[in-house]
């Protein structure tokens, strides 16, 4: 909440004079302006010898206001915005390609969930190993569980459809480097990550992909969601930044989620109903026990229906 | 005499009655399941239902019965031709694939297979550019936070005369998905304490406050309707194996009503999360939610009106992405 001093640099009609009008208001940062009736403190300047000083200021107010919203966009812009992003990231699986009819997409929060040691993480390094592999993009992967592991990537890496192109040391160096590992134990920490993701990246020029995993985003968020609302505000909070990245900077994020008991016998995802609603997909992987076959079922998407499954091998 | 002109003008009508009644009977015929009422201007129509239901859906197909024109080079749609506002609290719209519903809702019109003018080359044509006018009337923004979905409120009447300005097709529904989507966060906000008493904290109560006062005085200025969704998680079945387990420290006579209240989901399907004053504003609520019979495929929804109530439960299915009523 920065106060209405720290505009006066840039907007010098936000002077001293203006300050100590809006303070007689109780308006101190722009944010009070935004819980205030603008049209009111309009009337009320007309009591003020300078009144067409103040008037300025507040319009002057009005169109700071427009720049902390997203601009609005019509039909039009939208769709070829998004039809920029129109070809899907490989997951490295061909029936789960063609189950999410193109694989993963740029633009969107995609939650995996499953029970423990179901693929989930298998997956996460298989589509990284694949962007990095395919010249796609650059990765950066979040482990909060020390799944991460450099010589599996290395295995996925020879298991891939070409291993004639990694031949060489360097290559698959130059590889490698497109995937940034980082270990974050606290949600803190990966909300700090995430606003320094957020300051740093620049616009992307070209076809390059950026991918984003989080593996996983549950065992962050479980500890802190005890009583209270403070647990809950900080979960949905991180899946709006997460939904912020994903949108406005073009990436394509990836999250794992574990599983909970819920009545009856069944498993339900955890974190909750008010969690339910952030990923723009959801993806249910489970493992057949003691071999390699998983299947995965879609819980939510955009336009595809919810059931839909396909099974698939881990090799 | 110059006072006599200016008291005939005065007593000469500004309107006949027939212009009075076009220019404020506005009413809007929205597609099921929203079909049980025709709508006018200054309406606030909400949808509530559980987490998946059709909701978005719903709302896209009155976006798109709201761009389209009444009739098109001789074709026609019945749609309403007037321009959308889309504020996307839920940030979970996809743009693909309300184009491509539109698309649909264009190429099942009645009378493109018999238009002469049209022939089979240049639908493709007629459908592209149909679609294209139509989506330049359908205007998006996104909001991450609250601050942004109050920002994007106030700056709201100038884009709005703007957008009149420059298209003059005049905008006459604002749809909000979903309102309680920042409920958690402003709830946690509440707790920050501010040392001046008398300024105004950002809390969950001063935002709903806010919002509503814009949303009215936006109203004034600018009829339409409002079009809102609001996710709650439905009472009763869930909560079946609850209702034995009573606290033990309640009183024999607070245990009663206790069991009284959550023995009886039909008076309160859900629990009510947003604040009287969000409710007040709210003049009509729909509930939707999907249908008993959880593995069948197109999925089933029923549909209650809770404001103004009537006491019945529709039923609708998705077909071939439209959606159709059930018997």
């Amino acid at each position: 909440m920065a106060p209405l001093k720290s505009l006066e640099p840039d907007y010098p009609i936000i002077d001293s004079n203006f300050q100590q009008f809006c303070a007689s208001h109780h308006i101190f940062s722009v944010e009070d302006f935004l819980l205030h009736d603008i049209y009111a403190l309009e009337l009320s300047t007309k009591q003020h010898f300078d009144s067409k000083r103040l008037e300025e200021g507040i319009s002057v107010v009005r169109t700071i206001m427009e720049g902390l919203h997203q601009p609005w966009l019509n039909g039009m812009e939208l769709l070829q915005k998004a039809q920029g992003n129109k070809h899907g990231i490989s997951t490295g699986y061909e029936r789960i390609d063609v189950l999410l009819e193109g694989g993963l997409f740029q633009g969107n929060l995609v939650e995996l969930v499953g029970p423990s040691s179901s693929g989930k993480t298998q997956l996460c390094l298989k589509v990284a190993a694949n962007v990095a592999v395919n010249n796609l993009g650059s990765v950066t992967f979040f482990d909060t569980g020390n799944s991460f592991s450099p010589k599996r990537i290395d295995k996925l890496l020879d298991q891939s459809s070409e291993p004639a192109k990694i031949k060489t040391e360097e290559v698959r160096r130059r590889v490698m480097d497109k995937i940034v590992c980082q270990s974050v134990f606290d949600i803190y920490v990966l909300f700090d990550l995430l606003h320094q993701l957020k300051s740093t990246l620049k616009p992307v020029t070209g076809s390059s992909v950026q991918m984003l995993i989080v593996d996983s985003i549950s065992s962050l968020v479980t500890p802190i969601l005890g009583s209270g609302a403070h647990g809950h505000a900080l979960m949905v909070s991180l899946g709006f930044l997460l939904k912020e990245l994903a949108y406005e900077h073009n990436l394509s994020v990836l999250v794992t989620n574990h599983m909970v008991g819920a009545e009856g016998g069944h498993l339900k995802p955890a974190l909750g109903e008010s969690w339910k609603n952030v990923p723009d997909m959801r993806l249910h992987v489970s493992r057949d026990c003691k071999s390699n076959i998983c299947s995965m079922s879609i819980l939510r998407h955009p336009y595809i229906t919810a059931g839909k499954a396909v099974m698939f091998s881990l090799k | 005499m110059e006072s006599s002109s200016g008291v005939r003008k005065w007593i000469e009508a500004d309107e006949s009655a027939k212009e009075l009644l076009s220019r404020v009977l506005i009413q809007l015929f929205l597609p099921p399941p929203l079909h049980n009422f025709p709508f006018r201007l200054g309406n606030v129509v909400e949808i509530v239902g559980p987490s998946p239901s059709a909701k978005t859906h719903i709302l896209m197909q009155a976006a798109i019965r709201c761009i389209l024109p009444k009739e098109w080079k001789g074709v026609h749609h019945g749609g309403l031709d007037h321009a959308v506002m889309f504020i996307d609290l839920d940030c979970r719209f996809d743009i693909l694939h309300f184009s491509r519903l539109l698309e649909h809702q264009i190429t099942i019109a009645e009378g493109l297979k018999f238009s002469e003018e049209i022939d089979r080359d240049s639908l493709g044509g007629y459908v592209k550019n149909l679609t294209s006018m139509c989506l330049r009337r359908f205007f998006y923004v996104r909001c991450y936070e609250s601050l942004q979905f109050l920002a994007t409120l106030k700056t709201m009447h100038t884009k709005i005369q703007e957008q009149k300005e420059n298209h003059g097709v005049g905008i006459h529904m604002l749809i909000i998905d979903s309102i309680g989507a920042f409920y958690w966060t402003d709830r946690a906000l509440s707790s920050l304490t501010l040392g001046d008493t008398n300024r105004k904290g950002l809390s969950l109560q001063a935002v709903s406050d806010t919002v509503v006062e814009e949303l009215r005085k936006l109203l004034q200025l600018h009829p339409m309707v409002i079009l809102t969704t609001k996710t709650v998680n439905l009472q009763g079945r869930c909560l079946k194996h609850e209702i034995k387990s009573v606290p033990r420290n309640m009183s024999s006579r607070d245990a009663t009503f206790f069991r009284a209240t959550r023995s009886k989901p039909e008076n309160n399907p859900y629990r009510e999360y947003m604040p009287s004053v969000w409710q007040n504003f709210v003049t009509h609520r729909v509930l939707i939610r999907p249908s008993d019979d959880e593995n069948q495929r197109p999925p089933i929804f029923s549909s209650e009106w809770l404001l103004p109530l009537l006491n019945r439960t529709d039923r609708f299915t998705f077909g071939d992405n439209v959606i159709l009523t059930v018997p």
